[in-house]
């Protein structure tokens, strides 16, 4: 059977993190012809790994780097059919204890990353579009985007952020065949994830990691968090022509954690 | 203190918990207030409390009770608190579960703004209706309860739609509210003691609603004050809903 993504470009920032080499891994599963972006080929991750991926440096905080890197992808793919904005990191502070650079700096990766590789990456999803198929860009929302975490402000609000202009970019560029959703997670195992469970900022209580794995599956209806291949399935039916009619939409995948009320231990 | 003075205002179900916080709060704002249950007359309730025995649910009984009010002056305010819950799954739900609870909490809110309508039509009138935080996220085997809220919500916005400007209709949704329902709930816990203290800890409150926190956003949406407010669910639930369900720290 073809792939869903055969013939089709991908660019993935953070691609070489935990849940970026996911999504990457099954989009050349798929067909796609991806580069991943990212700080370096290990990413947030402990080394790199070799597979069917072209790596391209980007800090997407930079500019001048998100230019060069879609010129790359413009001199040989000559278009681009799906943008990931998977790049992403948290900061476990209040807003009392966040210094303005932790702020800037939360909103440069978070926000302005996404703003900065979209921008530069339109002319060559016009071209993809122009194909008779859609383009389609996915950033990545959060479950915190909607509902508080504490001890996480900056980042629930440039997840907020993300959300906004999640919606303000497929209004704006629709009419243009480029289709554009966010994935919102919930907890899914990462090592942003595992940093959270051993981070001050989770309060841990005193308990063991593995009582506190334990507590968090037990909180979600599903009885566990997510893999980064949950994700991964998401973006890659988002990125598909079977989602053309998508647009818009904040898409949340959390195990059903945000549908509940608080769970009160009785 | 808000001012509800001349107006003949509706509360459904005012005999106790937070109907009759509302029933209270709108009588001391001057209100004539009109209230009703399917029992007998409670024994406490204030003298000048007018109150009609009468079941939401069927449709007669809301004529009545609308009918009743009446006599008291033009209807201005209708508060549509009465409802029932019930603590089970789809699976368990009997056929007698749903008429009782789809009969009290969407059929009796939709009998009563039915009746009211027609004599808000020229003077105008406000609706508030008692929606619930279990419309937006589920409480745990509480099934047809939740989906009652999620009705009330969606008839609140159809009402502000199709009657407006005349009529406003808005709904409040309370979070948990401590009723003798919820010190009934602590007191099966195995420790009464830690699973209050754990709850108290999701509210950024940290306390649990009263019934008066209800009855002053209630007071409020009636008012002047909010005279460009229609068509929305306001949650009164001291934080809880703005705060994520997995807060490792409280482990």
């Amino acid at each position: 059977m073809a792939g869903r993504l055969e013939g089709k470009v991908a660019f993935v920032t953070g691609g070489r993190g935990g849940i970026g080499r996911a999504i990457c891994a099954r989009f050349v599963r798929e067909g796609a012809a991806v580069y991943a972006a990212d700080l370096s080929d290990a990413g947030s991750m402990a080394s790199a790994v070799e597979d069917d991926v072209r790596f391209v440096r980007l800090d997407v905080t930079s500019e001048e780097e998100a230019v060069a890197a879609m010129a790359t992808v413009g001199a040989q793919s000559g278009k681009l059919d799906i943008l990931v904005n998977a790049a992403g990191i948290e900061l476990e502070k209040t807003v009392e204890h966040t210094t303005l650079d932790e702020w800037n700096r939360s909103f440069a990766v978070n926000v302005t990353g996404t703003f900065l590789a979209s921008k530069h990456a339109l002319p060559l999803l016009r071209k993809a579009a122009s194909g008779g198929t859609t383009a389609s860009i996915i950033n990545f929302g959060s479950y915190d985007g909607f509902i508080a975490d504490p001890g996480l402000a900056a980042y629930c609000a440039t997840k907020g952020a993300v959300h906004a202009l999640t919606r303000a970019m497929a209004v704006d560029h629709g009419p243009e065949g480029i289709r554009v959703n966010a994935v919102c997670p919930g907890y899914v195992d990462t090592p942003m994830l595992q940093g959270f469970f051993s981070g001050a900022g989770s309060g841990g209580g005193g308990g063991t990691i593995d009582s506190l794995k334990e507590a968090v599956r037990n909180v979600h209806p599903i009885r566990n968090y997510g893999t980064p291949d949950d994700i991964a399935n998401l973006v890659n039916w988002l990125a598909s022509d079977e989602a053309r009619y998508a647009t818009g939409q904040l898409w949340v995948l959390d195990g059903g954690l945000s549908a509940q009320v608080q769970q009160m231990r009785l | 203190m808000t001012d509800a003075r001349g107006r003949v205002a509706i509360v459904t179900g005012g005999g106790r918990g937070i109907g009759r916080a509302i029933v209270e709060r709108l009588h001391r704002d001057g209100a004539t207030v009109v209230t009703c249950g399917r029992g007998e007359r409670p024994a406490d309730l204030p003298r000048d409390i007018v109150w009609i025995t009468g079941d939401v649910s069927r449709p007669q009984d809301a004529r009545h009770i609308v009918a009743g009010a009446a006599r008291h002056g033009d209807v201005a305010v209708l508060v549509n608190n009465a409802g029932i819950q019930i603590e089970k799954t789809v699976a368990e739900t009997t056929d007698d579960d749903w008429d009782r609870l789809i009969g009290a909490n969407c059929r009796g809110v939709f009998n009563m703004c039915r009746e009211v309508l027609p004599l808000m039509a020229e003077r105008g009138g406000d609706i508030v209706n008692l929606g619930s935080i279990s419309a937006m996220v589920a409480d745990p085997s509480m099934a047809i309860y939740n989906a009652s809220k999620g009705f009330v919500h969606s008839l609140t916005r159809s009402i502000a739609v199709d009657h407006g400007p005349n009529v406003r209709c808005n709904a409040v949704s309370p979070g948990w509210i401590m009723t003798e329902m919820a010190e009934n709930g602590f007191a099966l816990a195995r420790d009464p003691q830690k699973a209050q203290d754990d709850s108290l800890a999701r509210h950024p409150a940290r306390r649990f609603g009263k019934p008066e926190d209800i009855a002053n956003a209630v007071a409020w949406l009636i008012s002047a004050e909010s005279a460009f407010v229609t068509g929305q669910c306001i949650t009164i639930d001291g934080g809880l809903t703005a705060a994520s369900p997995l807060q490792p720290g409280l482990f």
